[in-house]
């Protein structure tokens, strides 16, 4: 159902979609993290190339939590108030596997079609 | 992943029904990630103002991710149809003047169906309480076609020869019981039946069993089986009654069995729908030595065989009544055989009376159906603004349509519930008032077919009205309507307002037609003279034990007695002993033959009602003597044998002759003499033609099958008339119950209950259309005024004068009025006929009813319209002018 959504849809679908990614990547690299964690994390490893609406993490995490790809759980967050913490799933993993597949592929391929030589106009 | 897909739609489902708007947990998570980052902005220098503006500005907006949510959470459709009823619950509350008016509305007209249809599905649609009642049939005999009950020796007759039937049974239901082992002696109604009388119906008894086939028989037939009521009043629901013995008559009986409490049983619809209700029933233990076939007592019933149709078993009865009428044709001559469903025996009278008031309450709903279109057409016009905003927001006609079906039907749900609060209110009250050929209605239940009805109907009506304001917003056009600020809806509207005023009238016409013919029919019936007396007269039957009163002779003595007895006590003008007393439902009829007529024709027979009466019946009743004289009190066993014949009888068999000092008998001897003729009595009915019919003392009647009556011409009033009459009777034989005193007039009343009932039902719905109808016809004028202000602000400032204006407004009135009274009129045309049968000395295009009908319905629409007139007449042209 949110498959044939996403295929149908525009370009902030697959922006969507690429931090759909990048949040399950994050936590199968770290593990269990709370929404703030997330963004941080991002931030870091994007060396704050990728600045984001905040807010759009939390869009992804419903949209991953709806599939099943990931978890939620009540812990403490830093200073001990309550915060839900994500980690992923089985079949998040498999998930993750066959889109960084997939991504691979298509960057594989939309990088090669960007390499080409274009005439100077 | 098909398994994750289906829990999804599930959680969705389960959240958009669930009303919760924002989920507090994602408020939680959000606030904290925003204070964290807020935090994290302290640290990095900023003032805490500042690093909470940044915090959220980072964020994002918060919202719209709350819209996220929803619409990944929740189905749409169903969220916008919460949404939808939400909106339309406060619109509703908003305007309690139009909710409240358009609701009871609504509940008039869906109560009134549900309660008529309630009727309808007790009386007439419920099974009645038998084992496949579609197989039983009652089966008469006839004579001229005219079924007549049965007697006992072609009954056995029948029983034997017939193929058709599996069983068949005689009921006799001219048995009156005294219940003497109590303190108190009791009348009940009593029947004697075939033992196969309750297989053949197939009753599940109550407490212990039927008749067997050993009890059928003048030997061993001292058994008896109880009504519920009986066994719950009289014997306090004992549970061991079964086996114990009960006096009857003076005679033991032992009781074997105690009816369910459903049970019914009659072969017409006035004691069937009573519930008359038998309270004993005992063997009919028929002699089969002494069988006879002159007289006919019975009533038959009996169950088609599996796989036979009723026209292969009538076939096969045509026959056997042909064979019985060859091998006797004393008695059977040009008789024959009837077979009728149960069903329709005991509904006959009813069904169209109620199919009638069924279609006009169906009527009634349009009307009130298309009253609350009209106030939601009124409605649409001042949202016309709300409708261009939500348009012009990008809002589809799909959307508007659903949100504005939503409200109709919530109206029409609100109006269901209001709806069956007032059936039921109804129903509670009108049972009582109930004429007896309905009071099967009593057992009115609420179950599934009527619940399906009224959610129908309601549907019905709220996808019927809601159209209305549907053809509203068709013409919304956001760009007119937002620039013009007080312009009322344009042209469309007026001409669908039109079609609903006109539709209205004309419906009110035909429902107004269909009461003024009921009302003079009904007026017609009770100004017929009956042909006696019924003021001041107090009627009771008796039922006089068979053991003490065993023949016709000891039965006279009794009734002499008790008229000694009463004769000059205070307050006693009067009284006489009938037999079968007139409008009371029970009848008898005698073949006579005339000294020195030429023998008959074959085939043809005199015949002439049958009535036993004492001395003073006649001078109590008030039936006048024409000619003769009337019996004394010494025209008894032994004196000359005498009958007194009425002006019809008298007519029909002696012409213009002089029937007095002429002789007549029976099948046998002896010759009895005419004395006197006396005036006509309608016995059968007000709608009935008198009878011919021949009176004789009940010393020299041939056989009595039922008790007598007493009627009493008294000063006092009803109470204390039976007081006396009890202390009399009670004073002759002790032991002897008196109960059910009636006056004449009730019994009177009694016998036009189903007539005045359907027209007083009828006359109510046609008033409540009327009314509609003129409120339908206010709401168009009214509305055509306030469309038009602008328009008669500048005809009165060039010179028109209000009388002009006045004019327009109720030449439109007019106009439309005339349009849906025609309508109104070729409908009734078409529709009479349908109730012509319910008409009493009525014709179905009666010119008076087509004639008043149409001029009270213009006149009320006018004077409807008279006040949106008078309105039109007070517009000032300035303020007109500078209204928009």
């Amino acid at each position: 159902m949110s498959k044939g959504k996403a295929d149908a849809n525009t370009k902030s679908e697959i922006l969507q979609g690429t931090l759909d990614l990048m949040i399950l990547k994050t936590l199968q690299a770290i593990g269990s993290l709370h929404g703030f964690g997330i963004a941080r994390r991002l931030e870091q490893v994007s060396e704050e190339v990728l600045r984001l609406n905040e807010g759009t993490v939390y869009t992804s995490l419903l949209r991953l939590q709806q599939n099943g790809w990931i978890e939620a759980e009540w812990g403490a967050s830093e200073n001990n108030r309550k915060a839900k913490f994500y980690s992923i799933t089985r079949s998040g993993l498999k998930q993750l596997a066959k889109e960084t597949e997939n991504w691979e592929r298509i960057s594989g391929v939309i990088g090669r079609v960007l390499r080409l030589g274009g005439r100077t106009t | 992943m098909r398994v994750g897909t289906l829990r999804n739609l599930w959680t969705r489902l389960r959240r958009s029904l669930r009303d919760k708007p924002r989920d507090q947990d994602f408020v939680t998570e959000i606030e904290e990630h925003v204070a964290l980052l807020a935090e994290r902005f302290r640290r990095q220098g900023m003032t805490s103002s500042d690093a909470e503006l940044a915090a959220r500005r980072q964020f994002g907006n918060a919202a719209l991710l709350e819209e996220d949510r929803r619409t990944m959470f929740t189905i749409p459709t169903i969220d916008e149809l919460r949404g939808d009823l939400i909106f339309a619950a406060r619109m509703l509350r908003k305007n309690p003047g139009f909710t409240a008016a358009a609701v009871l509305t609504l509940g008039l007209g869906i109560g009134a169906n549900t309660a008529i249809f309630s009727l309808c599905n007790a009386v007439l649609f419920r099974p009645l309480p038998y084992a496949d009642p579609d197989r039983v049939f009652v089966l008469w005999e006839t004579m001229v076609a005219k079924p007549i009950t049965v007697a006992p020796a072609n009954f056995i007759d029948w029983r034997n020869a017939s193929q058709s039937f599996s069983e068949m049974a005689a009921v006799n239901s001219n048995a009156g019981f005294t219940l003497g082992s109590l303190d108190e002696p009791a009348r009940l109604a009593g029947a004697g039946v075939s033992a196969s009388f309750f297989s053949l119906l197939g009753i599940q008894f109550a407490l212990g069993r039927g008749f067997l086939q050993d009890e059928d028989r003048p030997a061993n037939s001292r058994v008896a089986v109880l009504s519920h009521r009986v066994w719950q009043e009289r014997f306090g629901a004992d549970p061991g009654i079964t086996g114990k013995t009960i006096r009857l008559n003076d005679d033991t009986y032992n009781v074997v069995g105690v009816l369910p409490a459903d049970f019914q049983f009659a072969t017409n619809a006035a004691d069937f729908q009573a519930r008359s209700q038998v309270d004993i029933w005992v063997p009919l233990a028929l002699n089969l030595e002494r069988l006879q076939r002159g007289t006919h007592p019975l009533r038959v019933v009996a169950r088609l065989k599996p796989g036979v149709t009723l026209s292969q078993a009538q076939a096969e009865l045509n026959v056997l009544g042909a064979n019985l009428a060859r091998m006797y044709p004393a008695d059977n001559k040009d008789k024959g055989i009837m077979a009728i469903p149960i069903a329709e025996q005991v509904t006959a009278n009813v069904r169209l009376a109620l199919q009638a008031l069924l279609s006009a309450v169906g009527l009634v709903l349009l009307i009130a159906c298309a009253n609350v279109a009209n106030l939601l057409l009124s409605r649409a016009a001042a949202r016309q603004r709300e409708m261009a905003v939500r348009v012009a927001l990008g809002a589809s006609q799909r959307r508007l349509a659903q949100q504005l079906l939503t409200e109709s039907i919530l109206l029409a749900v609100l109006g269901a519930i209001t709806g069956s609060g007032l059936a039921l209110a109804a129903t509670r009250f009108v049972i009582p008032l109930l004429p007896a050929d309905l009071s099967r209605a009593s057992g009115i239940v609420v179950d599934a077919r009527m619940l399906v009805f009224t959610v129908g109907i309601s549907l019905f009506a709220g996808i019927l009205f809601g159209l209305g304001s549907l053809l509203g917003i068709k013409r919304v056009n956001p760009g007119e309507s937002l620039k013009q600020t007080n312009r009322v809806a344009g042209g469309g509207q007026s001409v669908v307002r039109s079609v609903l005023a006109v539709s209205q009238i004309s419906i009110a016409t035909i429902l107004l037609i269909g009461a003024g013919l009921m009302a003079k029919s009904f007026w017609a019936l009770m100004h017929v003279p009956p042909g006696f007396h019924t003021e001041s007269i107090l009627t009771a039957r008796l039922s006089l034990p068979k053991s003490r009163y065993p023949d016709n002779r000891r039965v006279a003595a009794f009734e002499r007695q008790v008229l000694e007895g009463l004769h000059g006590r205070a307050g006693i003008q009067s009284a006489g002993f009938a037999t079968y007393l007139p409008l009371s439902g029970s009848d008898n009829g005698w073949a006579f033959f005339i000294e020195n007529q030429p023998p008959l024709p074959v085939g043809t027979f005199n015949f002439a009602k049958y009535r036993p009466v004492s001395e003073g019946y006649f001078e109590t009743l008030g039936i006048p003597l024409l000619r003769g004289r009337l019996f004394t009190a010494a025209d008894v066993a032994d004196s000359p044998w005498v009958v007194v014949i009425n002006d019809s009888m008298a007519r029909q068999y002696w012409g213009s002759k002089n029937p007095v000092g002429e002789r007549l008998r029976f099948n046998g001897p002896p010759w009895r003499t005419v004395i006197g003729v006396v005036g006509d009595v309608r016995h059968q009915g007000l709608d009935g033609e008198p009878r011919p019919e021949m009176y004789m003392p009940v010393d020299q009647a041939a056989n009595l099958e039922t008790g007598p009556t007493i009627v009493v011409r008294t000063g006092l009033d009803a109470r204390a008339g039976a007081a006396a009459v009890r202390e009399v009777i009670s004073a002759i034989d002790r032991e002897f119950p008196v109960d059910r005193i009636e006056t004449m007039e009730q019994v009177l009343s009694r016998s036009v209950a189903e007539p005045r009932f359907r027209t007083t039902i009828l006359a109510t719905f046609s008033i409540v259309a009327l009314l509609m109808a003129s409120i339908g016809i206010y709401g168009v004028m009214n509305y055509l005024v306030i469309q038009r202000t602008r328009e008669f602000g500048i005809r009165l400032s060039l010179g028109a004068t209000r009388g002009d204006l006045m004019y327009v407004v109720i030449g439109r009135a007019a106009g439309l009025t005339g349009l849906g009274i025609c309508l109104g009129l070729g409908g009734a045309v078409l529709l009479v006929r349908f109730i012509a049968k319910l008409l009493f000395q009525t014709p179905p295009l009666d010119g008076w009813t087509f004639a008043v009908i149409p001029i009270v319905l213009a006149v009320v629409a006018l004077l409807a319209s008279y006040l949106p007139a008078r309105r039109s007449t007070r517009v000032d042209p300035m303020v007109a002018l500078r209204y928009e």
